[in-house]
């Protein structure tokens, strides 16, 4: 039931905060440290996986590991 | 010298076939000439699509360390390569990582084992091609160590609408892992030649996944996206080294938080059985980012929200906020909070029946990540652009830095764990 009112609650503030932004004014969203590069590297996503009983968010095609 | 004799022998060759062109028939001509256009158009054209080549491509190389006070130190180095072709909507990613990891942490001196040292290799490989809104992506990954091996298989699909203000994504991985052993009966993996062969033992788990998700611009400095994926595991995940000690009723509601080991062997029954989890576990999460451009600085925040069929509820927040320091340099805290509840097989002290039937407990664990637990994060890093004056951050090294501390609340032999996280990488665009 949370996971399901969290969803509904995150849709709901992306769909109100809808605006088309045309694209000659999307010169702050083209800034580098918009992008995931500055993010933490594959160790730090590795560690993460490793200390928190929880997973998602990550790549489509993640291999395993024996790591825990 | 040299040169004039070139021009020289050009001219004579130019003349002679004018020459030889003037004596031939005209029909002849006409397919000369024919020819010879079309050799000027082929060139033209390869001519363009050399100076078309806008394709990008990057290199970087990252190396990390983790060290934590139980004794587990980590040493991760890591190469990636990509070639992406804005023009035409095609890139090929590739990464190589490599983690040579030691420990001697609480679970392993429990089993009265040496300093356990073990190397695993991993890569993966991307494709996607997207020439207009619809895009398609192939992902493959493959991960080794003596006493597992893993590979997974991806793809994902992704739609712009509405002038790329909106983006839907889609798709599908599965993965295939292989459990092995290394090492003697009771003892922690050791070393790469006392591995029992895949072919003798192994154990498989079968992994797909789904996710689902979708982008948004929120405004003209502001990109919002949320992501459901979907997980179904099927297979013995246990590990084949841990063995989890039992108790009598009354001892066990007796066990103190972060109980020592010599307590443990002081006061546990004398059977000691293997992990056993329960052969299938599907999990949902649903993780929603946001990024905010200020003037002169970026923020980054992310939050999941997580459950399984095992009961394991977990919440987990991610926050960045990049300043930048002048043209070349960048600067950010970063703060991660995760907590989680128990499975429901959970126990600090699981408890089994006298001998010789024990009547042990159909599930039991000693993996403190399935037990209730809450960790904070907190550090920084810097990035620092290396390129040329014109374009600066072609060429950019970046330092990061977290310090780690994880409480377990309902845990044997540890109750908390102190760790360090550093890395530093280079990227240079070729």
């Amino acid at each position: 039931m949370t996971l399901k009112l969290s969803l509904l609650a995150a849709l709901t503030a992306l769909a109100m905060g809808c605006t088309h932004v045309a694209p000659y004014e999307r010169g702050k969203l083209a800034h580098p440290t918009m992008t995931d590069e500055l993010a933490g590297g594959p160790a730090a996503d590795h560690v993460y996986a490793v200390h928190e009983g929880a997973t998602g968010g990550g790549s489509i095609a993640e291999s395993g590991c024996g790591c825990n | 010298m040299r040169k004039l004799v070139l021009a020289a022998c050009a001219m004579v060759a130019g003349a002679s076939s004018a020459w030889a062109s003037d004596d031939t028939d005209p029909a002849e001509q006409s397919v000369a000439r024919k020819d010879r256009g079309e050799q000027l158009a082929a060139e033209r054209v390869a001519q363009t699509a050399k100076l078309d080549d806008n394709s990008t491509k990057r290199a970087s190389f990252e190396v990390a360390t983790y060290a934590d006070s139980d004794h587990v130190t980590v040493f991760t180095p890591s190469i990636a390569a990509s070639i992406e072709n804005v023009v035409q909507g095609a890139s090929l990613r590739g990464r190589y990582i490599i983690d040579v990891v030691s420990a001697a942490s609480a679970d392993v001196v429990s089993t009265a084992s040496p300093r356990w040292n073990e190397v695993r290799n991993a890569g993966s490989l991307e494709a996607t091609y997207k020439p207009k809104t619809f895009g398609v992506t192939l992902a493959g990954s493959l991960s080794s160590e003596p006493d597992y091996f893993s590979f997974g298989l991806g793809s994902e699909m992704t739609l712009d609408l509405n002038e790329k203000n909106t983006t839907l994504e889609a798709g599908f991985g599965y993965g295939h892992d292989e459990v092995g052993r290394c090492g003697a009966e009771n003892s922690p993996a050791a070393t790469v030649q006392t591995c029992t062969s895949f072919g003798v033992f192994s154990r498989v788990i079968n992994r797909s996944s789904f996710n689902f998700g979708i982008t948004q611009l929120l405004g003209a400095a502001t990109v919002g996206a949320i992501v459901a994926d979907i997980g179904i595991e099927n297979g013995d995940s246990s590990k084949p080294y841990r063995y989890v000690p039992m108790f009598a009723a009354d001892v066990a509601a007796s066990a103190p938080l972060g109980a020592s080991y010599a307590w443990v062997t002081a006061n546990r029954l004398p059977e000691r059985p293997l992990e056993q989890l329960p052969l299938s576990r599907n999990r949902l999460s649903v993780t929603g980012r946001l990024s905010h451009r200020f003037d002169g600085s970026t923020l980054k925040l992310e939050e999941r929200v997580y459950g399984d069929n095992w009961a394991l509820f977990a919440s987990t927040t991610d926050a960045r906020w990049i300043f930048d320091v002048g043209k070349r340099v960048g600067i950010w805290p970063h703060v991660r909070f995760h907590a989680q509840t128990a499975v429901s097989f959970w126990q600090r002290a699981y408890v089994s029946g006298p001998a010789p039937g024990w009547d042990l407990p159909v599930f039991r664990t000693g993996d403190r990540e399935l037990g209730p637990l809450w960790s904070g994060t907190g550090g920084g890093g810097m990035y620092l652009y290396v390129g040329s004056d014109a374009e600066p951050q072609k060429a950019r090294f970046t330092v990061q830095v977290d310090g780690m501390y994880t409480s377990f609340l309902d845990d044997l032999y540890l109750a908390s764990r102190s760790g360090v996280l550093a890395s530093l990488a280079f990227q240079v665009e070729l």
